[in-house]
């Protein structure tokens, strides 16, 4: 197996949430790639900026350091 | 008993040691230790460190000095604050009657029962610090908070008079055990205050909260948003208005008798002494809540097992016994002038609290005292007030007018610098002292105020074992329909003033403390080790009633909605060849949470044991682009050297081609871009440019004319296609020389080839014609 140290992603709970984040130009800005119908991958070093919009949008995010 | 907390300070001293010139070392060996042979260095700091581990050695040695060095001593131990400024302790020998206090100071040092603090210190981190001791429940490691950084490397001390010449403010620091041996004789006071065994005084004793609740407060303010320092050391003004106007933080404490100015500022400098806050670039942020019992880090100061009381299981003592040895380190604020930032050089008030303490511990069990004579012993017999730094203690009046710009002046209770202001001793008492549960007040008929040091206080101040059993009454929350919790004093501990900080915000100190469930404190909760379930057994354990259901489930929700979305900052992120390798690592035990069919993902790769895994490769998200991909021979074709690529590339990849799924097993990957591929890329927003440039990195190469066309192709405008008649020559010259010679020159369209031009079909008749002229037949086939 691979392994990739460090990554930053988003992981929704389910396709429609994922595309509601997408749905912000500002967090969409930051994710560079859709790993999977549920995973955003996050350009690196903009984890927190991320994780402040997605509260301004009135989410709650789970942050797993 | 030697404990890990006499271990570190033993450490300390063993590093203080080594930082000697060896005929100081030998000096100080000769009195600690008295060596009968000329050991080596190391083998005199061992002794030297066996002598101070030694109950009895240290009581001889502790009678070769006079009473003043010993009683200095003791007042260390009694400040459970082993590091002490040179100032402090001469202004406490002064009071003690000696006539020059620095020569208790020397004495000791040259005797190895005190330490120069030399090199830099460092503060250990907060959860490891002082009130970190409520949840383990250890007495006597409170007073460290702090290790020394190695001396190695600076120049050997050599003199302490040169030492304790230097300009900056000398400190000192005693072992415990010394400390310890030392407060086993009792401290002679000159001319005390009287004291009186009063009968039929209604006792007043607090309950110790106040200062840990407003801790609590000011941490969740700092969580909330830090508070910046200006260059001077004060606060930017945004930050100082919520430190003097949060009405919980600076709101008169029902436990208080004596006003107390600047509380906010008071609790954040207490907070940072204290372990509870830390300063970071400026900026007073929050440190890991060390009241709380779930909090599971460990120091070598702190993590004895060995020092837990049995008789405080609540963690109040200790919890109280932290904020005392906290209290010498307080900066920018005292008790007489408030908020002082950056105007401390030379502070009276470590020396002047413990003073009044411990003389009102020497005074016999039950008596009680004046708080005013206290102040009046002090204010005889400190250096600092008895040289005439004092003015006449403000009438009431005026004293209620400077203190009223506390609210909203910009330094609240200060003083115009020209006037001096009264000790403040019995505001300390009273003030600080009482609420802090060191003492117990009582009201005489005349409105006076009588003190004498609590069961808690006489445990603090090492004048008992134990501290006095604690009374608790686990229920003691009343959670409301309305989120709101109802937190009765009686029933809290530092524990669970911790744990409620955690997911509820304090919105009233008193009798009775309101907290407020709201989402952000709840999801600062989870955000942290806090999870539903022990949110909920909190309320539930400590509640008078059943949680409401309203409650529970806006607990839930919250909870739920927290668990939508995860975001991992740096994860490990495990790719495997196929699904079956996948399930595989799973099966065989890989922590990881599966993501699709060949990824799956850690938070944190600490637990992952990769002996039991083959790794192929290993890339850093964080790191830039590396060349990893081979071009075809057709362009379009490009192969990904797996053990190389990584992360981005495989997302970019499935935007830009279709993967061909041959040589998979042999570490490499290919994909091929296609018109319908790279159609999809330009809708998804991939530019020229963008492709030019991702080309570029990942290959090395320019973009390949076949992907450049696909690409392209679709904007490009159409292509002509039409008959044309091609003259082919025997040889490039003829070929040049038609194109040269003005009469054939006009009659040839354009030239294909070294020996081909293409020629109008309605200009085939004239060019034969003047071909003929030079001797050149033309065919036609």
């Amino acid at each position: 197996m691979k392994l990739h140290r460090r990554v930053c992603l988003i992981q929704t709970e389910d396709a429609i949430l994922a595309e509601e984040v997408l749905a912000n130009r500002r967090i969409a800005q930051d994710v560079v790639g859709r790993i999977a119908d549920r995973v955003l991958l996050v350009r690196p070093g903009r984890v927190e900026a991320v994780v402040q919009e997605l509260q301004k949008m009135g989410h709650t995010p789970q942050v797993l350091r | 008993m030697h404990s890990v907390n006499d271990e570190f300070w033993s450490s300390q001293i063993r590093r203080i040691l080594e930082s000697y010139d060896e005929t100081l070392l030998r000096q100080v060996a000769t009195r600690l230790c008295r060596p009968r042979n000329h050991w080596p260095a190391e083998e005199l700091i061992d002794r030297c460190l066996d002598t101070i581990g030694n109950a009895a050695m240290l009581d001889r040695r502790l009678k070769d000095h006079d009473d003043c060095a010993q009683q200095l001593l003791a007042l260390i131990g009694q400040s459970r604050q082993f590091v002490w400024n040179v100032g402090n302790l001469v202004e406490m020998a002064i009071a003690l009657g000696a006539a020059d206090g620095l020569k208790a100071v020397r004495d000791l040092l040259e005797a190895g029962l005190l330490f120069p603090k030399l090199g830099v210190f460092e503060e250990l981190p907060a959860a490891d610090r002082s009130l970190k001791a409520a949840a383990t429940g250890s007495s006597n490691s409170v007073a460290a908070g702090f290790s020394l950084r190695s001396p190695v490397g600076r120049g050997r001390l050599k003199d302490f008079e040169v030492w304790l010449a230097q300009g900056t403010l000398p400190a000192t620091f005693a072992h415990p055990a010394v400390a310890r041996r030392a407060m086993s004789r009792p401290i002679s006071w000159p001319d005390p205050p009287i004291c009186e065994d009063k009968r039929n005084l209604t006792i007043l004793e607090a309950d110790g909260l106040d200062w840990p609740l407003r801790l609590a407060v000011v941490w969740q303010m700092a969580t909330s948003a830090p508070f910046r320092r200006t260059q001077q050391g004060d606060y930017f003004k945004r930050d100082l208005e919520r430190l003097q106007n949060d009405s919980g933080l600076t709101g008169m404490s029902t436990d208080s008798l004596a006003p107390t100015s600047d509380l906010g500022l008071a609790a954040v400098s207490w907070g940072l002494a204290f372990g509870l806050l830390r300063e970071v670039e400026g900026e007073v942020v929050p440190c890991e809540f060390p009241m709380s019992g779930v909090h599971t880090g460990c120091s070598p100061v702190t993590s004895s097992q060995e020092d837990k009381s049995p008789a405080d299981a609540s963690g109040l003592a200790s919890t109280l016994a932290g904020l005392w040895a906290a209290l010498p380190r307080l900066q920018d604020w005292n008790i007489a002038r408030g908020w002082q930032p950056g105007a401390m050089l030379g502070n009276p008030y470590p020396s002047a609290q413990l003073l009044a303490l411990a003389l009102l511990a020497a005074m016999p069990e039950g008596h009680w005292a004046r708080a005013a004579a206290v102040e009046d012993w002090l204010i005889s017999r400190h250096p600092y007030w008895s040289a005439g730094n004092i003015s006449p203690r403000p009438s009431e009046d005026e004293d209620l007018g400077a203190r009223g710009k506390g609210k909203n002046g910009k330094r609240g209770g200060k003083q115009s610098p020209s006037a001096e202001p009264a000790a403040g001793i019995s505001e300390f008492l009273l003030g600080i002292a009482y609420p802090l549960r060191l003492l117990q007040a009582a009201r005489s008929a005349n409105g006076e105020y009588w003190v004498r040091v609590s069961p808690m206080g006489r445990w603090i101040l090492g004048c008992h074992a134990n501290p006095p059993p604690a009374v608790h009454f686990p229920q003691t929350l009343l959670v409301q329909p309305n989120l709101e919790i109802l937190a009765y004093r009686q029933g809290l501990t530092p524990a669970l003033i911790a744990r409620l900080s955690w997911f509820a915000s304090w919105k009233t100190l008193g009798a009775a403390c309101t907290l407020q469930l709201e989402p952000a404190s709840v999801y600062r909760a989870l955000q942290s080790r806090e999870s539903l379930t022990s949110i909920t057994q909190t309320l539930e354990r400590h509640g008078l009633k059943a949680l409401p259901d309203a409650v529970l489930e806006a607990l839930k929700t919250w909870s739920n909605k927290r668990e939508r979305i995860a975001v991992y900052s740096a994860a490990a992120l495990f790719e495997f060849p196929g699904p079956a390798e996948l399930s595989e690592a799973l099966a065989r035990g890989l922590p990881a949470v599966k993501l699709t069919d060949r990824l799956a993902i850690v938070p944190s790769e600490d637990g992952i044991d990769y002996r039991h895994f083959r790794l192929t490769g290993t890339r850093d998200y964080c790191l830039p682009p590396e060349q990893c991909i081979e071009v075809g021979d057709d362009g379009v074709t490009l192969t990904v050297d797996l053990a190389r690529s990584d992360l981005l590339l495989e997302t970019e990849l499935q935007g830009l081609g279709e993967w061909v799924n041959a040589g998979a097993n042999s570490g490499r990957r290919s994909y091929r871009l296609t018109p319908e591929s790279l159609a999809a890329a330009r809708g998804n927003g991939w530019s020229l440019g963008n492709l030019e440039e991702w080309f570029s990195q990942r290959t090395g190469l320019a973009l390949s004319p076949a992907a450049k066309m696909l690409f392209t192709a679709a904007s490009t405008p159409g292509i002509v296609l039409r008959r044309q008649l091609v003259l082919h020559l025997d040889n490039v010259e003829l070929a040049d020389g038609l194109l040269q010679w003005p009469p054939t020159r006009d009659l040839i369209q354009a030239r294909l080839g070294p020996t081909a031009v293409t020629v109008a079909e309605d200009d085939v008749a004239e060019l034969t014609k003047r071909c003929l002229q030079v001797g050149v037949e033309l065919r036609a086939t």
